[in-house]
Order: C-alpha cells, then sequence, then structure tokens
C-alpha cells in the first residue's frame, strides 16, 4: 500500500513540475506611464560644503503622443552662490559609458532661491544636470530641493530632494608655494603669499614653506610655524611682524578626495568631515613638519585657536624647490 | 542487559576524553604560559605620528647587552612616538605599549621587559634613541 502511495505521489510531483517548470513566460514591453514623468538622484558624494559643488541628475518625460518639455526648475530653501546654474545639456551615455551631451534649454537663470531653464529643443525626454554651490550663508543649516518641470499639454510634475547638511568646512585648491617666494601661507585668507605681501598680513600668517638640502640629514620639504625654533627653519629671514605659532601634526594616508577632485587612477581616498576636526587633539604637537612627502598632509591649528586645518600636498618638486597644497578648513 | 553495556561503555569513552586533555595555564594577561625559556627582540621599529617609520636606518638589536640603538630622523617629534617590538615565540611585553610614548628625555632612557613562555625569565632592554644631525 505505502509503495503504492509514493509512487503516485512521485507522478503527479513529476507532472506539476513539466507543467510549471516548462512554462514559458512571454516578455511583455512595458508601457509606458501616461502624463508628464519625473525622477532625480544626487550625484555628487561626500560632505556638502561651501564652494563645492552638490550634482544632481534630474530626469523628465511625456510620451511624444501628449506634448514636449517646456521648462524645469529648482527651487533650493535656501539661495546658492551666484554659481549655481542648471546645465545646458541633456545628457546619456554612449556604448563607451561616456557621458553624450546635447544642448536642450536655454542657459540657466537664478532669481532667489529658484534656478530655472526653459527647453530651446522640442524634446520629450531630458536627463538635466543641477548644480548647487553652497553659500556661506547655508553653513551649519539643512537645504532642500524642489525639482520640477512643465509640459506643453499644461501639466507639471515635482520631485522632493533632501535635506541636506551643509557643513562648516571650507577648501582651497592647488595653491602654489615655492621656496623663498609664495611661501607664507595663511589659514584665515586660504592663500600664499610672498615675503612683501606676508608683511601686511603678518597677523594671518600661519605657517611658512621652506625646502633645504642639509647634509646629513633629511629636511627636504617643510611646514613650519613662523614661531618655531630656528634650527627648523635654516636660512629663513621672517618678514617683519610674521611671528605667529601652529599647532603642526604630520599625517599620511589621509587622501581627501575633495582635495584632489582630479585624480586618476585605482586609489584609496576618504572624506574628511566637520567631526574630524572637531574631535582632532592638536595640543601636543610640535609647530613644524619637515620631510613632507607628496601626498601626505599636516593638521593645524592657528595658534588664536580660530581655525583648524587639514593643508595637503597634492604634488613637490624637489628640484624646483616647491609644492602644490590643498586646504579644507574648519572654524572654530 | 544490552542497554547498560551501552551506558558504560559511554561513561569509560566519557572519562578517556576528559582525562586525555591537559590543561594549559594562562597568565593574568590572558596568555598561554608554554614551556619556553626564551626572552628576547628580534626586531624593533618606532613609527612618528604620521604611523610611518621614523627610523633613519634598522635598529641594532644588542641581545647580549640587552640594548636597542636606534636613530631617528631631524625634526622627529620625539614626544608622539609608537615602539613596536617583535619578540621570541610565546614571550610578552612589560609594560605594555597601548599607544603614543613620550621619548623627548634622551638623558633617560626608556626601558621594557621582555619576559619568556614560561614567565619565568625576565630580560630588560634599554632603548637608546638618538636623532640624526646635520654634518659639521
Amino acid at each position: 500500500m505505502m509503495k503504492i502511495l509514493s509512487y503516485r505521489t512521485a507522478v503527479i510531483a513529476l507532472v506539476v513540475l513539466y507543467i510549471t517548470g516548462c512554462k514559458q513566460e512571454e516578455y511583455q514591453v512595458p508601457v509606458p506611464e501616461s502624463g508628464l514623468q519625473n525622477d532625480c538622484i544626487k550625484k555628487s558624494n561626500g560632505p556638502n560644503m561651501p564652494g563645492v559643488d552638490m550634482e544632481f541628475m534630474y530626469a523628465i518625460a511625456i510620451q511624444k503622443s501628449e506634448g514636449k518639455l517646456v521648462s524645469a526648475q529648482v527651487e533650493a530653501s535656501i539661495a546658492g552662490a551666484s554659481e549655481t546654474y542648471i546645465d545646458r545639456h541633456s545628457y546619456h551615455t554612449d556604448d563607451n559609458g561616456q557621458d553624450v551631451g546635447v544642448i536642450v534649454t536655454e542657459p540657466s537663470t537664478n532669481e532667489g532661491l529658484t534656478t530655472k531653464v526653459n527647453f530651446s529643443l522640442d524634446t520629450n525626454a531630458a536627463t538635466l544636470r543641477f548644480f548647487y554651490r553652497p553659500s556661506l550663508a547655508s553653513v551649519d543649516q539643512e537645504v532642500s530641493f524642489v525639482f520640477s518641470a512643465t509640459s506643453s499639454n499644461g501639466q507639471t510634475v515635482s520631485y522632493n530632494m533632501g535635506p541636506y547638511k551643509i557643513r562648516r568646512m571650507e577648501r582651497a585648491l592647488n595653491i602654489s608655494v615655492a621656496d623663498g617666494q609664495q611661501s607664507f601661507i595663511s589659514i584665515e585668507d586660504m592663500k600664499a603669499y610672498n615675503a612683501t605681501d606676508a608683511s601686511s598680513r603678518s597677523e594671518a600668517i600661519d605657517l611658512v614653506y621652506l625646502h633645504r638640502t642639509i647634509p646629513g640629514i633629511t629636511f627636504g620639504h617643510a611646514l613650519i610655524a613662523p614661531a618655531a625654533d630656528a634650527i627648523y627653519r635654516p636660512g629663513l629671514i621672517l618678514p617683519a611682524g610674521v611671528r605667529r605659532d601652529a599647532k603642526i601634526l604630520k599625517a599620511w594616508n589621509i587622501r581627501d578626495i575633495q582635495l584632489e577632485p582630479n585624480v586618476t587612477g585605482n586609489n584609496t581616498f576618504v572624506y574628511l568631515d566637520d567631526e574630524d576636526f572637531k574631535s582632532i587633539d592638536l595640543q601636543a604637537a610640535p609647530n613644524y613638519a619637515i620631510n613632507m612627502k607628496a601626498q601626505s598632509g599636516v593638521w593645524i591649528e592657528t595658534t588664536d585657536r580660530k581655525y583648524r586645518a587639514f593643508v595637503y600636498l597634492n604634488s613637490v618638486n624637489d628640484a624646483g624647490k616647491s609644492a602644490v597644497l590643498s586646504i579644507k578648513r574648519y572654524r572654530m | 542487559m544490552r542497554k547498560y553495556q551501552y551506558t558504560f561503555l559511554l561513561i569509560l569513552t566519557s572519562i578517556f576524553l576528559t582525562k586525555c586533555s591537559e590543561e594549559y595555564p594562562i597568565d593574568e594577561d590572558g596568555l598561554l604560559i608554554t614551556t619556553r625559556t626564551s626572552a628576547y627582540v628580534g626586531s624593533f621599529e618606532i613609527l612618528g605620528s604620521d604611523f610611518q617609520t621614523v627610523r633613519t636606518k634598522v635598529a641594532v638589536v644588542d641581545t647580549v647587552a640587552q640594548t636597542i640603538d636606534v636613530e631617528v630622523h631631524f625634526g622627529t617629534d620625539l614626544s608622539r612616538l609608537y615602539p613596536q617590538f617583535s619578540l621570541v615565540t610565546d614571550a610578552k611585553l612589560e609594560p605594555k605599549i597601548t599607544g603614543f610614548v613620550d621619548f623627548s628625555n634622551l638623558a633617560s632612557p626608556l626601558q621594557w621587559t621582555v619576559i619568556s613562555g614560561n614567565r619565568k625569565i625576565r630580560k630588560t632592554y634599554t632603548v637608546n634613541l638618538t636623532v640624526q644631525q646635520p654634518t659639521p
């Protein structure tokens, strides 16, 4: 009896498996939704900060039979800097994965909180890129965006993005320094000065770049506070009034991609954030850093404790006794 | 009767298994105390605040004199150095290194003791640190 039952069960199971397993599902071409559609993603990564664009991709489409795109706009909760804009191009990727842009709108205009474009090309689908540059006024606040678009049949769609916290950090990229020339660095100004200009900004000079080749020791590229002991700034003549101190701590393997945005290659990067500057303890740090290498950096606290900063050496030139550096700064 | 035979066999096996597991003692750090009597430093490294080496050359470890001579680059921040000892198998170091160490008092070299695997041999090493100087 058991054998008969097992046999029957097995046959039924096989038949069911055959019927369900061999069922072929026909591919159905998706039916596009009717009406104006939109979608949005944030393309840029990392902390949002003044002077660094936040990039969004806004896709809008309507069926050809229903109309075409007329305009698109973005309303921010906090007005961006004047560099805020919507790219005139609609982008798609080619077979090699490269972005290909086609001009589809008039140049964008900023008015108050709103950035707007009108379509100049008859099109029923586009992906626009919006670049929002946070202003200093938005620091420590959260910003949100409402993306919207209109079509020729009178329809309007919108898409909310955010909120996004704007950090207190600021940055300055690619500051060229050279021994004996543009070598006096101000964290407050995020600039390098020559001796003459440094003398007139003496109260703001926190660092001096120098390069020395000294027999018996490895000195090379150095960042020192003007108040550092003379043995760490051999042969350096300080301009009148330049005498500030600073806490300086060498760092390695902190490669912030926001300080090296155009780098290529398979490297490991990090993002320094407000919290890193708030939490680092520099009280026991010395006031000099010598033998600096490319892609290394120093943490700095100004003597008035007004700023903490990370100075990154993008490149160094031994023969030219020069370097290119970038600064990320946090106002305490 | 057969049931009792199996129970008896099981008890015997349990006794055999537990009797054969030898207990190794552990020390106050939870480390195994072994029979090894060696206590020496194999090599020595010293890192700066950026966790990069600050040595100018390989440190000289003298296992007879129990000294480690190391020269660091000119300008090294001596108050924040991270020494690293490579020890013989099963040995341990005292005091423990848990972070940066202040070497700035060069007149008073720091000392660490290597303790053998059996925890009975103790050898104290002195780290003599010098700073690279410009050639006159």
